[in-house]
């Protein structure tokens, strides 16, 4: 497996890969759909799985020393550790912008705010993404597009459903800056990364179930 | 016993238009066996079902591995040649070789850089820079580096001029003398009759031929016939015409000229053509 994580990102990796995990700093924009940035992360797997077709990637690593069932699960590793950063690098922008930004700025009119809870559902949708991409494209290998139209729709419907969330009012908690309601964030931000754990282990048993019976 | 470097039990694909049924065969160790057919006779498939690159039914055992049980101890001792190095055309070879060296524990890197030197690549270059040529040794050079102990060629030399065919074949037999066994898919049968010690002949899916090249090339010869009947009488198998009568070929005799394997490819499949069309 450690050979197969490195040959990902040697030859594998696209540099939005990199470039979209900047995108976190966007939560220091005032009033706006913080949520995209997790849009951003699926866009940069989408450009690897891309070129990974285009450089017959999972033909050539499949004739390697590995077992076919493992491909997949490198990519998901490799997809869940940028993932991961991206989430670990948003939270760090969060905390600088709760500590420096006025109090008024901190609440998003446009979204949800950029606290803890954010992380969580920031979580959930990089999930949901998972879950609808990894396990059609290696269904069928050679596409690419449907899977990432299909889970880009997926996470947009969720996005809007979480911004629709905000404006309940049992949810407005959920809106005020992590000083208060400290309690409900964090269990809002834990129960997102619980919820992404498991849609990425179930995307990536899907995804090596059915891409042993490929046909390369 | 002869130890067998890889043995094939019903092998089987099968696909809306075409099925591999049911192919079984051994390739002795040290020896380099031929697969032979026409176009879609199902040589690549063959190659890739040994691979499990396609899924298919049937054992594959590599040197007494089980490749279901063992698929990365398998794999260590393949070297899989395509019919080039198509992939990641804007990395350096150098890049490549190092990705694919952490793959083999028993990776030979004085032995690549020994293939690198003796055909003459530079490491900078990016694949897309690479000859037909260049690609196909590129393969081989990654292939044996690692210590293949048994090399899969699915038609390997099918974009190299004769020169660089001759070379490759050339390469075969020395490897062949370091105890490396080859299964070779081609449809450039004089490749074969260079270096194959076994024939494998698949035609449409199925294995219509198996035997040492020698045995195959002393039981046909060719013999052209001023008359159909006088063919028929012969007992010639797959008489078709030609320019000056006809011509097919004839077994138990030493009539006619010895056979190619070409031609006894040719008049085998037109044999099968016209009993399939007689069982119509």
């Amino acid at each position: 497996m450690k050979a197969l994580i490195k040959k990902e990102f040697s030859l594998c990796l696209h540099p939005t890969a990199f470039v979209f995990l900047t995108f976190a700093a966007l939560v220091f924009v005032p009033n706006y759909p913080y949520e995209v940035i997790f849009f951003f992360s699926g866009l940069s797997i989408f450009f690897i799985s891309l070129s990974a077709r285009e450089n017959g990637d999972l033909a050539f690593t499949c004739s390697l020393p590995v077992k076919k069932r493992n491909v997949p699960l490198a990519r998901i590793i490799v997809a869940a550790t940028f993932q991961c950063a991206l989430l670990f690098l948003t939270a760090i922008c969060i905390v600088i912008k709760q500590a420096s930004f006025p109090e008024a700025l901190l609440v998003n009119q446009a979204g949800n705010s950029a606290n803890l809870a954010f992380c969580g559902f920031g979580a959930l949708v990089l999930g949901a993404f998972n879950l609808a991409f990894f396990p059609l494209h290696f269904l069928r290998p050679n596409t690419v597009g449907v899977p990432f139209i299909i889970s880009s729709a997926a996470q947009f419907v969720l996005i809007g459903l979480l911004i629709l969330i905000r404006h309940l009012p049992f949810a407005a908690p959920l809106a005020t800056p992590d000083f208060a309601d400290y309690g409900i964030k964090l269990a809002v931000l834990l129960g997102g990364l619980c919820l992404y754990f498991l849609m990425t282990s179930l995307a990536a048993y899907l995804s090596m179930k059915r891409f042993e019976k490929v046909d390369l | 016993m002869t130890l067998r470097a890889l043995e094939v039990q019903n092998l089987t694909k099968v696909y809306p238009n075409f099925t591999l049924d049911s192919f079984s065969f051994a390739v002795e160790a040290g020896k380099i066996a031929g697969l032979i057919g026409r176009n879609g006779a199902g040589k690549s498939t063959t190659l890739k079902s040994i691979m499990r690159l396609i899924s298919s039914e049937g054992s594959v055992k590599v040197f007494g591995k089980d490749f279901s049980e063992e698929e990365g101890a398998v794999k260590e001792l393949i070297g899989y040649v395509g019919g080039g190095f198509r992939f990641y055309p804007n990395k350096t070879l150098s890049a490549v070789a190092k990705a694919v060296a952490g793959f083999y524990p028993h990776w030979n890197e004085e032995s690549f850089k020994r293939y690198c030197e003796e055909y003459a690549f530079i490491l900078s270059k990016k694949v897309r820079e690479l000859s037909e040529g260049m690609k196909i040794k590129f393969s081989l050079a990654l292939a044996l580096s690692h210590g293949a102990k048994l090399l899969l060629l699915d038609e390997s030399t099918s974009g190299l001029d004769p020169l660089s065919r001759e070379d490759f074949c050339d390469t075969l037999l020395t490897l062949k003398k370091q105890g490396v066994t080859v299964l070779f898919s081609t449809h450039i049968t004089s490749d074969l009759m260079r270096v194959a010690d076994q024939i494998l002949y698949l035609s449409d899916g199925t294995l219509l031929l198996d035997e040492p090249l020698e045995t195959l090339m002393k039981r046909y010869r060719l013999k052209r016939f001023a008359a159909l009947s006088e063919a028929g009488a012969a007992g010639a198998i797959g008489v078709k015409e030609v320019k000056k009568g006809f011509e097919g070929l004839i077994t138990g005799s030493e009539e006619g000229r010895e056979a190619t394997l070409d031609e006894i490819m040719i008049h085998l499949e037109w044999e099968k053509r016209r009993q399939n069309e007689s069982a119509h």
